[in-house]
């Protein structure tokens, strides 16, 4: 409950201050899609230049935190202050008497918190894929560009649309190429996608087969 | 279930986690509020309630527990809103709390409470009666704007019941009023003033605000950058309104939910392979969890 001023670097980006760089980089990513000038979820809520404030702060905070020298640096000043972010909750809870506070935690604004149970069974289908994309917040376009797979394949796979996909092998190395894109484990998730495949399709898989022979 | 405008899925929802609870082996009872324009009990199979809160609110029935419906779905049941009176429709402010405080002794469970559309103060009263207070968005603008004036609306709301001396009371009030002469803009100004005024409301102005912790779902999401508005939207609660708020969970835009209020059943039971019966289990799982509800 602090004012922006008030705020640590690590609580502008809400992350923990042991972040590992990729984390510190994602929170940033995550905080510029907030923050952005175009961004939706801020709308209707600041006045002008409010954000804009905030999108300066998010800068400052990335640029110290990304860069190992000024981080030392920037952490020796808070410890000489004794700044911890929980310091001021800490002293508020003695005082509590209506009932027990729920315990704040400075979480990373992460994509990939939900519980993944749900999504642990099951097989390899194309529905699946996209659920396991979108959970992490990739677009399908940045799928296609990073792997230079033409995105209609890509669509054609979270589709299921076995009839419109080319042969088999290059199925394959277009599921590996997205399992790896999403941190999945890319064989298993191509032999589970292509067995459906072969199930369902089979004039796909033959298909598939005459052209690799 | 809130989120301040119509047609974002409050009511799709509140059934269906409902249904999902219920299938799950837990006793729930799906309450209609939205006097103005009720449909819960076609989303759960029932057509033309026998009875509703219409007859709660004329008086001519005192208990709601006579008002509970059955619906085709085991350990399922329901309270229906039907437009009865339409000179009278929410209860009086009286009779409205009784109501409220027999919503927290129904023998179940799990209740879910539909909203209506709008931040009317009936309707702020019915999403803060919950232990959770679960808010509906649209990945678009209007859907967002109409979402902060009910967090806005709940908070406030929620601040002036915890408040017990006159002068912060009123001061919580006229906070209400975005062009306040107060210069208080945002709840972390308006912490600052009770804190000024008085230390010991101050202390509790600030644990009220630690326990009001609205859950985000969106809903009808088609793209990355709509699964991810709702850390956004958390991150504004936290530095806007210095709220913590949940993320629990999104639905895809889906064919399959149309489907099955077509058909007037549930999600699960239509299409349960759909992408949207899994998002659905995974957020009920989410809330049975975080209730620690034994089964
Ligand atoms: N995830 C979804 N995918 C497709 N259509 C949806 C989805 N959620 C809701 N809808 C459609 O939107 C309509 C409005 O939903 P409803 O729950 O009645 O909104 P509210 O109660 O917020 O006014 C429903 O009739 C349903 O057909
Ligand atoms: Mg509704």
């Amino acid at each position: 409950m602090k004012s922006l001023s008030e705020m640590t670097h690590y609580e502008v980006l809400e992350i923990p201050s042991d972040a590992a760089p990729d984390e510190v980089e994602r929170a940033y990513r995550m905080a510029q899609a907030t923050w952005g000038e175009d961004g939706l979820a801020t709308y209707s809520l600041y006045e002008e230049g409010e954000t804009e404030a905030i999108r300066e702060r998010v800068e400052l905070a990335f640029r110290v935190l990304s860069d190992p020298d000024a981080k030392a640096e920037y952490d020796g000043g808070l410890v000489a202050e004794g700044t911890d972010p929980l310091d001021d909750l800490d002293i508020d809870l003695q005082f509590v008497d209506s009932g027990p506070a729920p315990s704040v935690d400075f979480v990373a604004a992460e994509i990939d918190t939900f519980d993944d149970a749900a999504d642990e069974t099951g097989d390899w289908n194309g529905a699946r894929l996209r659920r396991a994309r979108l959970r992490r917040g990739i677009d399908l376009e940045k799928i296609a560009e990073v792997t230079k797979i033409n995105p209609s394949y890509l669509r054609f796979i979270e589709d299921d649309q076995y009839a419109d996909l080319p042969a088999r092998v290059y199925v394959r190395g277009f599921v590996v190429a997205y399992a790896r894109c999403l941190g999945l484990d890319p064989e298993r998730v191509a032999t589970g996608y292509l067995e459906i495949l072969s199930e369902a399709a089979p004039e796909a898989a033959r298909r598939g087969r005459r052209t690799q022979g | 279930m809130g989120g301040g405008k119509g047609g974002v899925g409050k009511t799709f929802l509140s059934a269906n986690l409902a249904y999902t609870l219920s299938r799950a082996g837990y006793k729930v009872v799906a309450v209609d509020t939205d006097i103005e324009g009720p449909n819960l009990h076609t989303w759960l199979g029932v057509s033309k309630p026998r009875v509703s809160l219409a007859d709660y609110v004329s008086g001519r029935e005192s208990r709601i527990e006579h008002l509970l419906l059955e619906t085709p779905h085991h350990g399922l049941g329901l309270l229906a809103a039907t437009h009865g009176d339409l000179a009278a429709a929410q209860p009086e402010a009286g009779r409205r709390l009784e109501f409220l405080r027999a919503l927290r002794e129904l023998p179940c469970d799990f209740v879910f409470v539909d909203c209506g559309a709008g931040a009317h103060p009936a309707t702020i009263d019915y999403f803060l009666v919950g232990d959770e207070g679960l808010l509906v968005l649209h990945p678009e603008p209007t859907s967002i704007e109409n979402t902060y004036t009910f967090i806005r609306a709940a908070f406030y709301r929620r601040m002036h019941a915890a408040m017990q001396k006159h002068d912060v009371r009123e001061c919580v009030r006229e906070a209400m009023d975005q062009r306040n002469e107060r210069g208080i803009r945002s709840p972390l100004d308006l912490l600052e003033a009770v804190r000024h005024m008085d230390p010991e409301e101050g202390q509790r102005f600030a644990a009220t605000m630690r326990s009001f912790r609205p859950r985000i779902l969106v809903n009808e999401v088609a793209t990355a950058e709509d699964v991810k508005l709702g850390f956004s939207v958390r991150s504004i609660c936290r530095k806007f309104f210095g709220i913590e708020a949940d993320y629990v969970g999104y639905i895809n835009r889906d064919q399959a939910v149309r489907d099955s209020v077509l058909l007037r059943k549930p999600l699960l039971e239509v299409r349960p392979e759909a992408d949207s019966a899994v998002y659905l289990q995974r957020i009920a799982g989410k809330l049975a969890e975080a209730a620690g509800a034994p089964r």
